[in-house]
């Protein structure tokens, strides 16, 4: 027993959702449990409906903002308060999170034409040769791996916010919006740590294919994946944005 | 030129996301001890001696070298 209650109650994810389904995979019949195809059918489904949101948005650049919040909100119920019904909130999430990209990519390409299809690009060139990096064995996620991902992603979601906190104030912190040598770093760090959360989720389906978990964790599996590509398109964007500024 | 170099790219990545993700991953991916342990389960702390016996952590006892002779 560890000396930490929270760790003997939890184990050692503080992730209840992820704990509770490893350890009762066994109980589930074959036909009800994960498989790899059966996530990566979810992921096509979730990327489908991402576009035909994002034509939308293409379409009627107004539809970014409450696309942006309502995609938010779902990601939040899904991640917080029912992982076992992803199902049914993962392709609304997909399809309001597409509305939003759709319309940003609009105000993008009224400054920079052509800057959408690299950024599409490059997020699916990254996305297909971190899987290969994955499968291969190239790259080998560990703990530490784990934590020190964790940890750049925790961080830079803070700076976000005190600098969104900020923004109310008449203030912000500069750099992370400047086109100088500081903002193209940090954009390229991002970047990087949006990356390298792919292979975190390539491990999660993998292992729980493995280990059989519920089928309900194909849509979680799939949500997750589309929630770092949502975020690592977005950097790409930003990153394209500000070397074209320059 | 721009925008059918990345068109491909795109294609072309998803295709290979598409085929590759269905494929199980290498042995030297899958069989690693220093996996991540997703389940949260701390893994039995056993390791081997050079010469075969088993070093079980956490499983010492007090030897009272008087009860012994």
């Amino acid at each position: 027993m560890s000396k930490h209650s929270a760790l003997n109650t939890f184990g050692r994810s503080g992730n209840p959702a992820f704990t509770r389904n490893f350890e009762n995979a066994e109980t589930f019949s074959q036909t009800e449990r994960m498989t790899l195809d059966g996530a990566v059918n979810k992921t096509a489904i979730l990327l489908a409906l991402c576009f035909a949101g994002a034509f939308a948005g293409w379409n009627v650049p107004a539809l970014a903002m409450p696309g942006l919040i309502i995609g938010t909100i779902l990601a939040f119920v899904t991640i917080f308060r029912s992982p076992a019904k992803a199902g049914s909130t993962a392709p609304f999430y997909a399809a309001f999170e597409g509305m939003a990209l759709g319309g940003i990519t609009v105000f993008a390409e009224m400054q920079y034409p052509g800057i959408g299809i690299q950024a599409i690009g490059l997020t699916f060139g990254i996305l297909a040769s971190l899987l290969f990096c994955y499968k291969s064995g190239i790259i080998k996620p560990t703990e530490n791996f784990r934590l020190m991902i964790f940890s750049a992603t925790m961080g830079i979601a803070l700076l976000y916010l005190v600098s969104f906190i900020m923004s109310f104030f008449g203030s912000g912190i500069g750099f992370i919006h400047s086109n100088g040598f500081f903002g193209i770093g940090f954009s390229i760090f991002v970047v990087g740590i949006a990356a390298l959360n792919l292979v975190l989720d390539f491990d999660f389906i993998e292992e729980g294919a493995d280990k059989g978990l519920p089928k309900y964790m194909e849509w979680y599996g799939a949500f997750s994946l589309m929630v770092t590509l949502v975020w690592l398109y977005i950097e790409i964007l930003r990153l394209l944005m500000k070397l074209r500024s320059r | 030129m721009n925008a059918v170099f990345f068109g491909i790219l795109t294609i072309l990545s998803l295709f290979i996301f598409m085929n590759l993700s269905k494929i199980k991953a290498s042995k030297k991916q899958m069989d690693r001890d220093d996996r991540i342990n997703w389940s949260g389960k701390r893994r039995p702390n056993v390791r081997q001696n050079r010469d075969g016996s088993k070093i079980i952590e956490g499983s010492a006892e007090e030897v009272d070298d008087d009860a012994q002779k």
